[in-house]
């Protein structure tokens, strides 16, 4: 199967919509590549599911527009717009066998039954799931009827793939194995896919890009790595990770605490400072050291060892880090 | 003999479940019993009187009439009620509201009233007939009633309800995000009514077009009032065959075609749905329900809002046509009155016949209320506390009273009683609204029983207060609601009741409805009317009242 070629650009300019007095999306603008994996990240109310609810055509907005491939799709009809849409409750059709539902959208588009049958196998096949066709929805675990809803979305070959909170009901084990899969997959068919989640892992492990949003707005958009290593404001960095903020001559120093060192002596570190310990806690792969540096909570994560395990509360000890590994962000 | 420690202290379930019990043997098995008896032969067996409905010709076509109108109406009744219960999914609050409201006054507003009105507006010259007319439409009077159109809409009007509010729960289990899927795999309005919304709401019409099935083919007072001969109906071949014919075993075997009938869509519709959909609502969803987004409707849905829209002033037009007609002054109905005075509550109030049927109809109810609150409230402490095993089927023979055609208990009642010299008086006919009364008491009673914490009344049994006291003080008044609830259902049931009067009562012991009834079926004075409205009245301050008190309650 490849979809790479259906796959479509789509390009979100300064978007406005509100509920009543609610501003639910201020002026969103975001453009995605073809092919490309996005995911929106966000608190909860943040505008995510409206964002893509508006990409769908399931909302209207009052300001901006979204072409797809370069063509406006605002007057175009949910059911003209070629999106395969998998939602949080996976919304399978709770009358029809897993076969009906995945054949659903390939009926609409009359093709022959032939060709129908051969689609709708060769999909199952592809989420795993050939042995369960003849069952209904409410036959069927969590995990697979995501897998359904997937299977659904996928085989009318979207130019655009949305998910909202596809993982949001199933537990850790089982999102980490269809994450697994849905990178498998995105690698396999290469679709177009807008992606909404509130869990930063997910995001990290599934995404091109990501944008985070907060508000209505999109604060930023970036690689997973410019996201974490080059926030562009104090929201980003303490949203995506842990952040310490080191008050140093009027500026704050935003560093990640898994970039500072503590003990007597700072192997690489250019930059040497002083505080008093205020916890240690053992996390596994290391010790999570809490710090008070003139009245600013510090967090540091450290790799294990004799001198650490020894810190004792309420001792001073001498920290660092490197300044290239300090992040240069905005103070607002 | 060891009894189970919970039966052993307190309310013995016999104590419950005798009372009515025996008024069910007495009142109601027994007189439908000697029907059967009288239809298979009294000296010995015979199918004669089953052959004959078969043979003539006559008969034959009134069975047939009774089953094509039945289906009709209960066509009509769901191709009404989808829009209805689309646009009461996808409206505010307030909207809502309204249109239930809609819905359900016809249910609660006496046959009676509601013919009369009907016909009022609809006769050649009525209210419907002079807009046509006046406006052009029509240069003479389109026969509306007195055919098979009057009894369609006579009957459609006051079943909806038993479709709309089943088709409302499914719109409303129905999830948002289903209807949304299908539209983002490509489907248009028609596609996502046709394979998703219209199998998913099926079940829900079924359910309540076998209600409406199973009502109409015992339907009595429209048709007999709002049709004309070729809409004879099976209800009133076995009254006329009992009041003019003289011919009691053959309307006892109409009565027993009738009573199979009904109790096999009983049937049916247990094995199929269960009987407690009739008693209670749907279960719980998770989704977000189906609505409309701020896309806005399709063409399909704004023809759906204006259908709807239609279908309410369908359902309203004759409840709130009779007010402004009461007020008139002119003898002659005409829209709107040329003048408005009180005439006619006056006449009402001035004439000694009307006052004592008004009196003589409160006395009634007020006996039927107490009897059958008393009766009804036992059984469902009876049936809370009896064995699982046989309790369904308890509930079921509880419950048959409000199933069964009325005019099959009106023909047994009166067979029975009709030598006892009951019929002249008030108990007669006291009587049989108690057999017709006392299963909305259960019913109501039963429900808050069931939301009653049974913990509370091991708590207060435990703190070493008799049974009597624990029900006093404790499960009394969590389940007075209930009760209330089920003594309104009682009195509107028997002071809106013409069919158990028309046979149990005479020139001396006549209620209100009965008197309208002879009225109605002559020449429509307009003094009927104004006890039209008076009947309305008195039903709403009675509703009214049970809200304000159960609003009073919970607040
Ligand atoms: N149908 C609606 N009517 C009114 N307000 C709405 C509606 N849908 C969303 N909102 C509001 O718009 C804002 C954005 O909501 P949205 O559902 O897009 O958030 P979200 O980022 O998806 O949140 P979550 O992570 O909780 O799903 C919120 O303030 C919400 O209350
Ligand atoms: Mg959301």
């Amino acid at each position: 199967m490849n979809i790479s070629a259906l796959g479509k650009a789509v390009s979100i300019q300064s978007l406005g919509k509100s509920y009543g007095s609610t501003r639910a999306l201020d002026g969103v603008s975001l453009n995605i590549a073809a092919g490309e994996f996005c995911t929106l990240l966000g608190a909860s109310g943040s505008g995510k599911t409206t964002l893509l609810k508006t990409i769908a055509g399931f909302e209207t907005y009052e300001t901006g527009q979204i072409l797809v491939d370069g063509v406006d799709v605002g007057p175009m009809p949910v059911s003209k717009r070629n999106i395969g849409m998998v939602f949080q409750n996976y919304a399978l059709f709770p009358h029809m066998s897993v076969r009906r539902n995945v054949a659903f959208g390939l009926e609409m588009r009359r093709l022959a039954a032939k060709e129908i049958e051969n689609r709708v196998d060769e999909v199952l096949a592809l989420v795993d799931l050939t042995a369960y066709a003849e069952r209904l929805p409410r036959q069927l675990s969590g995990g697979q009827q995501q897998r359904v809803a997937l299977a659904r979305a996928l085989v009318i070959r979207p130019d655009i793939l949305l998910m909202d909170e596809p993982l949001g009901a199933l537990d850790k084990n089982l999102r980490q194995s269809i994450q697994l899969e849905l990178k498998r997959l995105h690698a396999a068919v290469g679709a177009t896919v807008v992606y909404v989640t509130h869990d930063q892992e997910e995001a990290l492990f599934l995404s091109d890009r990501i944008a985070l949003m907060d508000k209505g707005r999109i604060v930023q958009a970036s690689t997973p790595r410019g996201l974490y290593e080059k926030p562009a404001n104090r929201f980003v960095a303490s949203f995506l990770g842990e952040c310490n903020f080191i008050p140093s001559d009027g500026q704050e120093i935003a560093i990640r605490p898994e970039k500072l060192r503590v003990g007597r002596d700072l192997p690489g570190c250019d930059k040497k400072l002083e505080g008093h310990v205020t916890a240690v806690n053992f996390i596994g792969r290391g010790f999570r050291v809490m710090l008070d540096h003139r009245g600013a909570e510090l967090a540091a994560e450290v790799d294990a060892s004799d001198e650490i395990a020894a810190l004792r509360v309420g001792t001073p000890v001498a920290f660092g880090f490197r300044s290239t590994d300090a992040m240069d962000i905005a103070s607002i | 003999m060891a009894r189970p420690a919970k039966a052993g202290r307190g309310f013995p379930v016999w104590l419950g479940l005798a009372p009515f019990g025996l008024v069910l043997v007495v009142l109601f098995a027994v007189p439908v019993l000697s029907l059967l008896k009288l239809a298979f032969g009294e000296g010995g067996f015979t199918l004669v009187h089953f052959h004959r409905m078969i043979d003539v010709p006559v008969y034959r076509s009134v069975l047939g009439t009774t089953l094509g109108i039945a289906g009709l109406v209960t066509v009509l009744a769901v191709l009404a009620s989808y829009p209805l219960a689309y646009v009461m999914a996808t409206v505010g609050p307030r909207a809502r509201s309204l249109l239930m409201l809609l819905v359900l006054l016809p249910f609660w507003t006496s046959a009676l009233v509601r013919t009369t009105a009907w016909i009022i507006l609809l006769q050649s010259n009525g209210v419907v007939n002079a807009l046509l007319m006046g406006s052009g439409l029509t240069t003479t009077p389109t026969a509306f009633i007195y055919n098979l159109s009057g009894v369609l809409i006579g009957m459609t009007h006051v079943l909806m309800p038993f479709i709309v509010l089943p088709l409302y729960a499914a719109f409303s289990n129905l999830e948002l995000s289903t209807v949304q899927a299908a539209e983002s795999l490509g489907a248009g309005p028609i596609t996502v009514f046709r394979r998703i919304i219209l199998p998913l709401t099926a079940p829900g019409v079924v359910a309540g077009g076998m209600i409406v099935f199973m009502n109409a083919i015992g339907f009595y007072l429209t048709p007999a009032l709002m049709g004309g001969p070729g809409q004879t109906m099976i209800a009133q071949m076995i009254a006329s065959n009992i009041n003019t014919e003289l011919n009691w075993p053959f309307a006892a075997a109409l009565a027993t075609v009738l009573l199979v009938a009904t109790v096999t869509m009983l049937a049916l519709f247990q094995r199929f749905f269960g009987l407690e959909r009739l008693i209670e609502g749907g279960g719980g969803k998770a989704g977000e329900p189906f609505t409309v987004t701020s896309r806005g409707r399709s063409p399909g849905g704004w023809a759906a809002i204006v259908a709807a829209c239609l279908v309410g002033a369908f359902l309203i037009a004759p409840i709130i046509i009779v007010f402004p007609m009461s007020l008139g002054s002119s003898p002659f109905l005409a829209f709107p009155p040329d003048s408005y005075s009180l005439t006619w509550y006056e006449n009402f109030f001035g004439t000694t016949k009307w006052v004592a049927a008004l009196t003589r109809s409160l006395q009634i109810a007020g006996l039927v209320v107490a009897i059958s609150v008393v009766l009804g409230t036992l059984a469902a402490l009876g049936v809370a506390r009896m064995r699982p095993r046989w309790r369904s089927t308890v509930e079921t023979i509880f419950i048959l009273p409000m199933i069964v055609p009325v005019i099959i208990l009106a023909v047994g009642l009166y067979y029975l009683l009709a030598p006892t010299g009951l019929v002249g008086s008030i108990w007669g006919v006291t009587l049989g609204h108690v057999v017709l009364a006392t299963p909305y008491v259960f019913i109501t009673v039963r429900a808050a029983l069931k939301s009653f914490d049974g913990n509370l009344e091991f708590a207060a049994l435990g703190l070493g207060a008799s049974w009597a006291t624990m029900f006093r003080r404790v499960m009394l008044p969590s389940i007075a609601p209930g009760i209330a609830a089920g003594a309104v259902f009682a009195f509107i049931t028997s002071f809106d009741d013409v069919i158990i009067a028309l046979f149990l009562t005479n020139i001396r012991s006549r209620t209100l409805p009965k008197l309208m009834y002879e009225g109605v079926a002559h020449e429509i004075d307009p003094t009927i009317i104004a006890a039209s409205c008076l009947i309305i009245l008195v039903t709403v301050l009675v509703l009214g009242g049970n809200l304000l008190l159960t609003k009073r309650k919970t607040t």
